[in-house]
């Protein structure tokens, strides 16, 4: 039962989550928008397509694309950015983010391998903002261990009833902190904008840009992932921060996640139609923000511990 | 708890406000900080029983929280100042760095004896030292005389939420007097700042140093 909602969930919620930022981001634009399922048609759209491969990409262009997916799809698989226990337990957090960063080492490979010039600068870029971005990662999940007294994922974030356990402020700093690597990580809107096709501001469209058919499918598909465990995991922290107030139903916290990730989704929308672009060289600024929120919940999580 | 947080929540504020060069955004932490000030002072109030905090606290909101908030937006258009270029430090470190003089504000505010017989107010003496120290660092990182303005004032917050939490707070009288000091100061600073701009067409602090006349 809990491993079909599980698959179901895993199955439906990336893709309802990317549909639901572009029909809020196109309502906030007086535009109707496009259906809520239609990354999913997308998808189906790509893999009848024929697919162009450069003539110099070897085949770490397509292995690169195919172990990014696989290295998202075991992830969704054993992150727990739901509430209750999923398949593959005992997840460790260095594990969790050496995934993530071997996910972008062999999607930066495969950018760089066609020989594109937009695929290298992507590439370089991409680089940069996740050697910038990892500690804030690795501080927001350490203060949570550190609270937890284990670096299990499935421990840390299960929903024990522990007075010391459940400190709000070492939560919700996490969690804004897990936020804000969340925007940067998916090259969402102060980092890069998703939307425009201007070759100088794209960070993740560029790396993508030589994939077609079926390997842009695969890319989009691992993208959507990756926004659903990011947005997930920030949203199940808050869960955390507010779990005082919260029933002792496991039932009303699955739907208080879901319903958590899509108000993240609104908050994203909202901040892509107010913000404007960072100029590149101010990027490490506001990434800097990310990293102070998980300096903040490191303290208050020796503090309590202590 | 609730206390606690706002407390704290005004620290953080300023080490926020440390870590971006924009003047706007800082005048905006600036006017969050004090507001959780004003906050503070009110739960001190009636926690403590002491109706002098009320009026404190309504006296903050509106000489520091609107006043001072909205004569700094007015300053900074009329002079054109937008971004702080930084001195010595890139503005994150300088973020991370205030971070580092929390915990020391901490380790230094347990070492000291409690005044006020409140345990949980512990918590201000290490956001009041923390505001300081932020203060004295955001004064020393910043190249133009409006960042010099605002540091001056967060170091007097520090000053302000140290004597609210560990001792039952100054009389009502210094409170005021220390108002008006702090009011008139800034409209100084601000008819100074904007002489300068006049006669230097900048406000860069660090060039101010060699005379001409």
């Amino acid at each position: 039962m809990n491993i079909a909602i599980y698959t179901v969930s895993a199955l439906l919620i990336p893709f309802l989550l990317i549909g639901f930022v572009q029909k809020m981001k196109a309502q906030f634009q007086n535009r109707i928008g496009a259906p809520l399922l239609q990354p999913v048609f997308n998808i189906f759209k790509l893999f009848g397509k024929n697919q162009i491969i450069s003539e110099d990409a070897s085949g770490l262009f397509r292995a690169g694309i195919l172990i990014n997916f696989c290295c998202f799809a075991f992830l969704i698989w054993s992150v727990p950015w739901l509430n209750f226990s999923p398949a593959i337990t005992n997840v460790d957090i260095f594990f969790f983010v050496y995934l993530l960063a071997t996910a972008r080492f062999f999607s930066i490979l495969s950018a760089l391998d066609t020989g594109s010039p937009f695929g290298a600068f992507a590439g370089s870029r991409e680089a940069t903002i996740s050697f910038l971005v990892e500690p804030a990662v690795i501080l927001c999940l350490l203060a949570l261990s550190i609270l937890a007294g284990s670096s299990n994922m499935e421990r840390i974030f299960s929903f024990v009833s522990q007075t010391q356990f459940h400190n709000p402020i070492v939560w919700i700093f996490s969690g804004i902190g897990l936020f804000i690597v969340a925007l940067i990580d998916l090259s969402r809107m102060p980092i890069d904008d998703p939307t425009t096709h201007l070759e100088l501001t794209m960070v993740h469209e560029a790396m993508t840009i030589e994939a077609s058919g079926r390997n842009l499918a695969l890319s989009e598909i691992s993208y959507a992932f990756k926004l659903a465990i990011t947005f997930g995991l920030a949203c199940q922290c808050l869960l955390h921060g507010i779990y005082f107030w919260l029933p002792n139903n496991q039932w009303i916290i699955f739907a208080l996640s879901i319903v958590g990730m899509f108000a993240l989704g609104l908050l994203l929308a909202v901040l892509e139609t107010v913000l404007v672009k960072l100029k590149w060289t101010k990027c490490p600024d506001f990434i800097a923000y990310a990293l102070t929120m998980g300096l903040f919940a490191c303290i208050a999580a020796l503090g309590v511990r202590a | 708890m609730i206390l606690q947080v706002i407390i704290l929540a005004s620290a953080i504020m300023a080490i926020l406000m440390a870590g971006t060069g924009q003047i706007r955004s800082n005048i905006m932490f600036y006017s969050f900080q004090t507001l959780c000030l004003a906050l503070a002072a009110c739960f001190c109030a009636s926690i403590e029983h002491q109706y002098k905090h009320y009026i404190i606290a309504l006296a903050i909101f509106l000489v520091k929280t609107i006043g001072l908030s909205v004569f700094l937006f007015w300053l900074t258009k009329r002079i054109g100042a937008v971004k702080d270029p930084g001195l010595y430090l890139p503005l994150p470190i300088a973020m991370h760095l205030s971070v580092v003089l929390l915990v020391f504000a901490q380790i230094l505010s347990s070492h000291l004896p409690h005044l006020n017989q409140l345990q949980f107010l512990a918590i201000g003496g290490t956001a009041g030292i923390s505001l300081i120290l932020t203060g004295i660092l955001f004064m020393l990182t910043r190249r133009l005389a409006i960042s010099q303005v605002l540091g001056f004032l967060t170091m007097e917050n520090g000053i302000f939420l140290f004597a609210l939490t560990q001792s039952s707070g100054m009389p009502l009288f210094i409170e005021m007097g220390i108002f008006l000091d702090v009011f008139v100061a800034v409209m100084i600073a601000g008819l100074i700042i904007f002489r300068i701009k006049h006669s230097f067409e900048h406000i860069d602090v660090t060039l101010l140093t060699s005379l001409r006349d």
